[in-house]
């Protein structure tokens, strides 16, 4: 297995990630896709670590730190999707339009 | 005994500050004892100096100073720092004059316990003689012209105190006013030769100055600015025409305030510093002649003044003026030891005749000599001192007055024959009017019984200096004199100058026509009877009309003012007329006209286009938001993506 093969794994990752965001009508559903994303950013971490510093770990400490940090962030996001929904009764984001100038 | 001689003008400084600080205003405080104390102290040093220098022990010039403060300063170009030294130079005129201003202050002091006795201000008037005398003493002592200077500014500023001491009332103060300011117009003269000998030589020490000017550094043009700024102080300080006016006024503080000012600290300081800078003079001979031309008329003026005035101070004031129109004269005709022999001579009988008038003044309280008369008998002390001083002055043999005038006669028909009549007419006058003055005061019979009633003879502290004075004015011309002392202490090395030899027979003829006049004099004024004296002035009424003027100087002097006055006002019109309204208030016009314009402008374009792109932003904005601003949070994440993906592309496509 080579490098360009992880790295294609990732981008695929991260652009399924990103369509999903876009289009995903439940929010519950973009969060997930976002969860993608990160994943995505932590092969190419270890990948790159694991192939150009192969005795470094950095990569993989950094990969680390970003689940448990979107583990956070989902407790968090997860707690505004319910706030949202207690005030609006819908989880759809097109019924979302607080931001609207 | 020299090397203490800085204490000289130190103690009585200091003396005057301890009594205006440390003493209590009371009419018997002790404070007078203090400054007769520090004055008699500076007198047994004078004497003692002169004693040395007169009995050989001494050597003089004796030179010491310290230096003072550093002064960078450029001359010629050459940038250095100069060493402002403050020093003593006693040389032969500088040992008399010490004696003399000490010896005059002493008994000036003396005189004024009983004269000032019980006056409100006592301390304070014996703290300002101290003070006077120190500025003099340092003035004399002095061996740098700035401190010559200084010291100068001090015996004016002193003066200006001690003639309007009585400035409660309006003549005093006027006259302490006139004779300030009509010396400080002679002395900005004064300043300015000082800071041209500054920048010529480069230092105010006189004995560097001396050696400048003697090997003829000094170009004659140089000579003669500086010697006639010298001589402008000097003729105001000194009482001198033009600016003689300021003198016969002066004569309104205390009366032995007039003696000191008129004898030995004021009025000598002139003919003094003449004398201390005459190297200068001998480098410029027309600063010379103008010297002794303008003592020559000072002498002649001043003496037909004094003919007519029956105040008896205003007579001595003018005397005076005309006795130092004599020194001048003698000055500026080469006299150098005769100008400086006549001022020693003439401090003590001058000192003499004001403190004797001071003690008429205060037995019968009136300064017009019409109301006194017949006073011999009362007060017998008096007029033998004055008669002394009376005879001294008119220079009669061989009472001290002789000696000098005679000197200076001798002197001025070597320079000029011509200023030697005038001269000599001037003196016959001084014999005139000085004779007169004793007519009126003593002789005769009394003309105000009440006045002559209650007059009496001065206490013994005013009679004793009216006696030694006296003894002084009898002997010290004689004794000066004596065997050519007088011209080994007071000589100064000048060329000398082809000129006529003065007849002895001459001599003689004016001591004879002196004679003469004193006795027409006291044919006119002795006997009581002023019937033909009184024809005689009705006869010249014209001239005595002028002479009662004073020739009208004064009102000149105003004159003078009122036009600078006019000037003024004129030069304030403009500057408020035209000036103002015209330059400041036309150029303000302008400027507001300009800056509405600018205003104008501003608003039309500037603000426009400024508020045009702001209102171009805001549209822009408005317009956006209505594009795609619907609060989908998914629209916005694709903009961003769309953004990132368009940034990517870039800068892989680079």
């Amino acid at each position: 297995m080579n490098l360009g093969s992880y790295v294609a794994l990732s981008a695929a990752l991260f652009l399924i990630g990103v369509f999903g965001a876009l289009t995903r009508r439940n929010i519950i559903g973009i969060l997930m896709a976002i969860e993608l994303m990160f994943n995505a950013a932590n092969i190419n971490l270890a990948a790159f670590n694991r192939y150009l510093h192969p005795g470094g770990i950095i990569g993989q400490t950094l990969a680390l730190f970003i689940i448990s940090i979107a583990a956070a962030e989902v407790v968090v996001g997860l707690s505004l999707v319910l706030a949202i929904y207690r005030n609006t009764d819908t989880v759809y984001v097109e019924d979302y339009n607080l931001l609207k100038g | 005994m020299l090397e203490h001689v800085y204490l000289i003008p130190l103690i009585p400084l200091f003396a005057s500050l301890v009594i205006l600080l440390g003493f209590k205003e009371d009419p018997h405080s002790p404070a007078p004892y203090l400054g007769l104390a520090a004055m008699g102290w500076c007198l047994l040093q004078a004497v003692s100096i002169f004693w040395g220098v007169a009995g050989g022990r001494i050597v003089l010039p004796y030179e010491a100073s310290i230096n003072w403060f550093p002064l960078a300063t450029e001359v010629a170009g050459k940038a250095f720092s100069y060493q402002m030294p403050i020093g003593v130079l006693i040389d032969g005129p500088a040992a008399v004059m010490l004696v003399v201003v000490t010896l005059v202050s002493f008994l000036v002091q003396l005189y004024s316990l009983g004269y000032m006795h019980g006056d409100s201000r006592f301390r304070r008037y014996y703290a300002f003689l101290s003070f006077f005398t120190a500025s003099m003493l340092g003035l004399v002592v002095s061996n740098n012209l700035l401190v010559t200077f200084m010291c100068w500014e001090l015996v004016g500023v002193s003066s200006y105190l001690l003639i309007g001491f009585w400035f409660e009332k309006p003549g005093p103060a006027y006259a302490s006013k006139k004779a300030f300011m009509t010396t400080k117009l002679g002395d900005c003269g004064l300043y300015l030769a000082l800071l041209f000998i500054f920048t010529k030589v480069g230092s105010f020490q006189i004995d560097q100055v001396r050696e400048f000017a003697t090997r003829g550094y000094f170009g004659m043009g140089a000579a003669t600015a500086i010697g006639f700024g010298l001589l402008c102080g000097c003729a105001g300080k000194s009482a001198q025409w033009p600016l003689f006016i300021w003198l016969p006024d002066a004569m309104e503080g205390p009366t032995p305030v007039s003696a000191l000012i008129h004898a030995a600290t004021m009025v000598a300081a002139g003919i003094y510093l003449i004398a201390k800078t005459y190297f200068i003079f001998l480098a410029a001979p027309i600063a010379m002649e103008a010297v002794a031309w303008i003592g020559l008329i000072t002498a002649f003026l001043a003496a037909s003044m004094a003919l007519v005035s029956y105040d008896i101070k205003r007579v001595l004031a003018f005397s005076t003026v005309s006795q130092l129109g004599f020194m001048m004269c003698a000055l500026g005709a080469g006299g150098y030891t005769a100008g400086l022999f006549h001022l020693t001579t003439h401090a003590f009988f001058k000192g003499l005749l004001f403190l004797g008038a001071g003690s008429v003044i205060h037995a019968v309280h009136t300064n017009d000599m019409r109301s006194m008369g017949g006073l011999s008998k009362k007060m017998p002390i008096t007029f033998l001192t004055m008669l002394a001083a009376t005879l001294a002055i008119s220079g009669v043999w061989p009472f001290a007055g002789y000696f000098s005038k005679d000197m200076i006669l001798e002197s001025v028909y070597h320079h000029s024959p011509v200023m030697f009549y005038l001269l000599t007419a001037a003196a016959l006058m001084t014999a005139f009017y000085m004779f007169r003055l004793i007519s009126m005061t003593f002789l005769g019979p009394d003309r105000d019984h009440e006045k002559h009633h209650h007059a009496h003879e001065s206490p013994l502290v005013m009679t004793v200096p009216l006696m030694v004075l006296g003894l002084l004015s009898v002997v010290a011309g004689a004794a000066l004199a004596h065997d050519g002392f007088v011209e080994r202490l007071l000589s100064f090395p000048m060329p000398q100058t082809p000129g006529p030899e003065f007849p002895r027979a001459l001599g003689l003829g004016v001591s004879a026509l002196v004679l003469c006049s004193l006795a027409l004099s006291w044919f006119l004024y002795g006997r009581g009877d002023f019937s033909i004296a009184e024809a005689v002035k009705k006869r010249f009424s014209a001239v005595f009309n002028v002479l009662e003027g004073r020739y009208y100087f004064d009102q000149l002097f105003l004159g003078l003012v009122a036009v600078a006055d006019g000037a003024a006002k004129l030069a304030f019109w403009i500057d408020a007329r035209v000036i103002d309204q015209t330059f400041v208030d036309g150029w303000g016009l302008l400027m507001r006209v300009f800056s509405e314009l600018s205003a104008l402008f501003d608003g039309l374009f500037i603000d426009r286009t400024v508020d045009g792109f702001g209102g171009l932003s805001s549209d822009l904005g408005t317009g956006l938001r209505a594009l795609v601003a619907d609060g989908q949070v998914q629209e916005y994440l694709l903009y961003a993506a769309i953004a990132v993906s368009l940034a990517t592309i870039f800068i892989l496509s680079r």
